[in-house]
């Protein structure tokens, strides 16, 4: 027994070795510059966000399209997608990670849930792939980027800044604030109590629910009794929606708002009538964009449903990559992540793109929403 | 609010959370004490009895509004439809491995259950539904506790179907044969009395009760999904094992102790939320090391 073991693990690595030598062979055929141009997407395509997932796979394969048409990069090669589906979730954000390296992508775009895109940053960064993360903002991103990672969407410090403002300039005085206890929505929280603080106001209420919750009428008891003027959900929309309508049933009659983790129309979708009224801290949202206008209409040609809340973004973090890709002058993932790096004013549906120091995007991009008759709407 | 407010509140939110745990834990307890086994796929049953609700909602809606009395008419044919469903896994899943080691029919009631849940995945395309019932959300008060016509409806519809159940078991031949059957399955086949069908009636009560919650939930909350029965699963086990596992009336005490535990633990400083499934799982782990029997039950050498 032992020696068919032991002349088993030897096959074995003879195999692993053979392969692991034709795998560099493929190495330096790429390199060669020559065929297609393999880019990951990274976005939760099953799971509670599947539907903002879904939605940003669609934009990144329109914007790839479009590329393809105008006649590719690099003089005429063509971008190829391949898809890792994060779930929204850390554990299987990793393994879609590890599974998109071993597909040898040379640049990724994607990133929608902070707590899944954060354990991703050191792999792809080990493996010097440069990402363009299109969604995810928790500031604990910046600290575990090690420099591979682009963020073209606010993060949760200009978001938490956006709504204090808002709360002032309605007059609120006490607050409760809620997250699900995941990377974003605590990150969000945190920001928002240092700064509501700073400001001089006071925090009634602090609570974390766990993901995939239903029951929040506990903590609306806990809100009845304490009744802040106005409560801010970080979390995201399937529980977003039912802490709303519990909310109202329950009797609470002050300001709601909500952070662009639940700026989906699912939020209103599901919540209903309790929704009326609701604001958001939201992402530039594609209908508002006026340069988003034919981008909507293309997007609605090629796919049977709506662009949602982080199309256009997606759609700017694609073709933002093919830019560098053309500026880098190769498909070289070093150097394309020196292009992302020179990035300087790039025009993209959602405005203009520049990186801090941090490789964060040099302006804040957030907006206020209310919920009027079922849909969102910008308040000027 | 003062604080008895508070706690009168989330006394009402208690029951109400727990006549839902009751209900499940019933088909949970009463599928242990006849077969002894966990029925995993049981939390499961109550996200598909959900979903039959808003596909008959969905249906019924044009033509008799999504009010009542269209509710209690969805309630009835799902209650059915699911038990039916119940007894049709019973027939397939578990019922040729009832010879086999226990170890076996366990694991075939977790394939039971990812069956179930990946295929209302695909069909629900793995998103959040509305559940469409039009009913009244307005609140009032009696006192300083809050109500709303639907949580009243709810808690009553609970405790009358855990009642209707309590007379079926003590007062029928069947409910009779089902206790028979849990103290002594192979004496009971001498005695004549036709065990698998008892068994089969058995999942088909359970499957229809945790059909009612599943519904009862969808119209509570607004909301469904098909990955609902999950927790809730695992909350109607520890509620049937705080009562005691395989006695009824247990089942519907420990779903009620439990929900009522999760409302106040809520309320105590430094818990929060956050930690309310915390708070009920340490219960279990305590029930299970301090009163393993539960509640209700008897010790071990006795029941058998």
């Amino acid at each position: 027994m032992f020696k068919s073991k032991k002349y088993l693990i030897l096959l074995l690595v003879t195999a692993m070795m053979i392969f692991g030598a034709v795998g560099c062979g493929d190495d330096t055929a790429t390199e060669d510059g020559e065929g297609d141009i393999l880019i990951g997407i990274m976005v939760p395509t099953t799971g509670s966000e599947a539907a903002d997932g879904i939605d940003m796979e669609n934009a990144a394969k329109l914007a790839v399209e479009e590329i393809n048409a105008a006649g590719g990069v690099l003089g005429g090669r063509m971008l190829v997608t391949t898809t890792g589906d994060d779930g929204c979730d850390p554990s299987m954000a990793t393994a879609a990670a590890s599974q998109l390296v071993s597909e040898e992508v040379v640049a990724l775009v994607g990133g929608y849930c902070s707590g899944a895109t954060l354990p991703t940053l050191a792999i792809y960064g080990d493996a010097g792939i440069p990402f363009v993360v299109a969604a995810s903002n928790a500031t604990s991103l910046i600290d575990e980027n090690p420099g591979w990672a682009f963020m073209i969407n606010s993060t949760g410090l200009d978001q938490a800044a956006s709504a204090v403002e808002k709360f002032i300039s309605l007059g609120v005085e006490t607050i409760g604030v809620i997250d699900s206890g995941d990377a974003y929505s605590a990150d969000l929280k945190e920001q928002t109590i240092i700064q509501w603080e700073a400001a001089g106001y006071e925090i009634v209420a602090d609570d974390t629910v766990q993901r995939g919750e239903v029951d929040f009428s506990a903590f609306v008891t806990t809100i009845m009794a304490n009744t802040p003027d106005a409560i801010y959900w970080t979390g995201y929309q399937a529980e977003g929606a039912l802490l709303i309508r519990q909310l109202r049933e329950g009797g609470y009659e002050g300001v709601i708002m909500v952070g662009d983790g639940s700026s989906a129309q699912e939020l209103i979708d599901l919540a209903g009538d309790a929704a009326e009224g609701v604001l958001c801290t939201g992402p530039p949202l594609t209908d508002f964009l006026p340069a988003a206008q034919s981008f909507i209409e293309n997007y609605e040609a090629s796919f049977p449903r709506e662009p949602g809340a982080y199309a256009a973004l997606m759609y700017d973090a694609t073709k933002l990559l093919a830019d560098a890709i053309e500026r880098a002058g190769s498909d070289d993932s070093a150097a394309i992540k020196e292009a992302l790096d020179a990035t300087d004013g790039f025009e993209g549906l959602a405005g203009p793109i520049m990186f801090t120091e941090q490789n964060t995007l040099a302006r804040s991009n957030f907006v206020i929403l209310e919920a009027r008759d079922g849909r969102w709407a910008l308040v000027e | 609010m003062a604080l008895h407010e508070v706690l009168l509140q989330q006394l009402f939110n208690g029951l109400l959370i727990g006549s839902f745990y009751g209900l499940v834990a019933i088909g949970y307890s009463m599928v242990y004490g006849i077969i002894k086994l966990l029925n995993f796929a049981h939390g499961d049953i109550y996200m598909i009895g959900a979903f039959s609700g808003l596909i008959f909602l969905t249906i019924a809606a044009p033509v008799i509004g999504a009010g009542w009395p269209s509710l209690i008419l969805g309630l009835l044919i799902s209650m059915t439809l699911v038990g039916l469903l119940g007894v049709v896994i019973q027939r397939v899943a578990y019922r040729p491995m009832l010879k086999a080691p226990r170890l076996s029919i366990l694991i075939t009631a977790l394939a039971v259950s990812m069956i179930l849940y990946n295929t209302v995945m695909i069909i629900s395309a793995g998103r959040y539904r509305v559940f469409p019932a039009e009913v009244g959300t307005e609140s009032f008060f009696i006192g300083t506790l809050r109500l709303t016509e639907t949580r009243i409806i709810l808690i009553v519809a609970a405790f009358s179907l855990m009642f209707i159940l309590h007379m079926f078991i003590t007062r029928t031949m069947y409910g009779k044969a089902m206790r028979a059957i849990a103290l002594d399955r192979d004496t009971c086949q001498l005695m004549g009395i036709d065990v698998y069908k008892i068994i089969a009636i058995t999942f088909f009560v359970g499957s229809a009760l945790a059909a009612a919650a599943g519904i009862m939930a969808g119209v509570y909350y607004g909301t469904i999904h098909f990955f609902m029965g999950f927790l809730i699963g695992l909350k109607a086990f520890t509620a049937a094992v705080i009562g005691g596992i395989g006695i009824i009336p247990g089942a519907m005490l420990g779903g009620l102790l439990l929900g009522l535990l999760e409302a106040f633990g809520t309320q105590i400083p430094f818990i929060g939320t956050v930690w309310k499934d915390v708070f009920s799982f340490a219960f279990l782990i305590l029930f299970l090391i301090f009163k393993p029997n539960g509640l209700l039950g008897r010790s071990e050498s006795e029941r058998m």
